[in-house]
């Protein structure tokens, strides 16, 4: 059983600009017949779209190899294949028109150029202009060059001298490092051990000779502090070697 | 049973018909005057329907373009569009079949996900457009791109034909694809 579905049907009637149909008949008979021709013109690429489109279904259902393709349309590599070669015809016929409308161009361009007088035609004037606007593109772009060039030697100058800079900075860290160690290794050395303890030694000895001395002159009951000799030699076995 | 065929009858002269099939009926409507009220050169004709097949007894000229319109909030259109898919002709989707799927600015009542639609347009290689069909703006612009659609399918615009319009549409869609 078929199913029933509602259908409705809605219209709209020509919408052309320029027809004759509504009553915009006042005067411009000339107006008419122009539009009516653009119409027809329309009309008639109309009908050979069209009819093209008719033509090349029929030749496609005649063509027996459609016919075994069409039904194996469930692969999915098949189907990608073919709208490649959809894809590739499409091309070819556009380079193939670009082709074409060059050719077409360029002779179209001899003709007319043995047409004109080429001193004051405006095309040669625009190819002058052309030719002039390209060769100060070019020496403008040569410009740019030359100063990029320099631009890339002033910094690969400072590269340099970063790095020599770098190389001395370290140079001078070693060296100081080296001075601290030498340093350091000399005060832990024991030959300034045995020194130290010797110069200990020697204080000492001298400490008790002084205060031998001291004792001595105090023993004596001496008044050493007329006699300026004396006094002075007092005065100096009261100084304190460890100070020193 | 009655399957529809693209080019089983003669075009009529300036005349393009565009077929709506759609469940949501208020929809459907307020497309069809949006289109209507389009500039065009050619006569429109717009036939809505809810399901395929068509009833063979009406007298209808022949159909350029047919829209599927898809409801993301409702399981229910996306079930009928599949049904109504069989009885196509397979020459149908050389470019004169087109998807479109609303309410997807709604994301909160999509019971659908994109990806089931975007799915169905690739198995059948047709263009899917995505457009919120109540809002205004967005109507009238959808409008615009059906009737030159519309156009290109009838063959009024000379030089491009459906299946031409249709690998221009895909150059864009593939990228996404390979997601899925």
């Amino acid at each position: 059983m078929e199913t029933q579905s509602e259908e409705q049907a809605v219209t709209k009637p020509a919408d052309s600009g320029g027809e004759g149909g509504p009553p915009q008949v006042a005067g411009a008979q000339a107006v008419r017949p122009e539009d009516r021709m653009t119409l027809l013109l329309r009309l008639r690429a109309q009908t050979k779209q069209q009819l093209l489109e008719y033509k090349s279904m029929v030749d496609a259902r005649k063509d027996f190899h459609f016919q075994i393709r069409f039904c194996e349309f469930d692969d999915e590599h098949k189907i990608e294949e073919l709208e490649n070669e959809v894809e590739e015809a499409k091309t070819a016929f556009e380079m193939k028109k670009l082709a074409l409308d060059r050719m077409q161009l360029s002779t179209a361009l001899k003709k007319h150029l043995e047409k004109v007088d080429i001193k004051t035609s405006v095309l040669m004037n625009n190819m002058k202009q052309i030719l002039n606007l390209n060769k100060l593109i070019m020496k403008s772009q040569q410009e740019t060059w030359d100063l990029e060039e320099k631009l890339l030697d002033v910094r690969k100058k400072r590269l340099q001298l970063k790095q020599a800079s770098e190389r001395k900075l370290s140079e001078i860290q070693t060296e100081k490092n080296k001075q601290k160690d030498d340093l350091d290794s000399m005060e832990n050395s024991d030959k300034i051990k045995t020194i130290q303890q010797k110069l200990e030694t020697e204080i000492q000895i001298t400490t008790v000779i002084q205060h031998v001395f001291q004792n001595l002159i105090l023993g004596s009951k001496v008044n050493w502090a007329e006699d300026p000799a004396l006094k002075e030699t007092v005065l100096q076995l009261e100084k304190n070697l460890t100070m020193i | 049973m009655s399957v529809l065929r693209p080019l089983d009858r003669l075009p009529g002269l300036n005349t393009a018909t565009i077929l709506l099939v759609g469940t949501e009926d208020a929809l459907l409507q307020q497309l069809a005057d949006s289109m209507l009220k389009e500039d065009c050169t050619s006569e429109l004709k717009v036939h809505l329907a809810r399901s395929l097949p068509l009833p063979c007894s009406v007298n209808r000229p022949r159909i350029d373009l047919i829209v599927f319109v898809v409801n993301l909030h409702s399981k229910h259109s996306l079930q009928s569009v599949e049904e109504s898919l069989c009885h196509l002709d397979a020459a149908f989707f050389l470019g004169k079949v087109a998807f479109l799927a609303t309410g997807a600015g709604r994301d909160s009542h999509c019971s659908i996900h994109r990806n089931t639609v975007v799915k169905l347009a690739h198995t059948y290689r047709s263009p899917l457009l995505f457009c919120d069909l109540e809002i205004e703006d967005f109507r009238a612009a959808m409008a615009q791109r059906l009737v030159r659609l519309l156009q290109i399918c009838a063959g009024h615009v000379p030089g491009v034909s459906a299946l031409n319009l249709l690998s221009l549409l895909r150059g864009s869609e593939n990228p996404s694809l390979e997601d899925l």
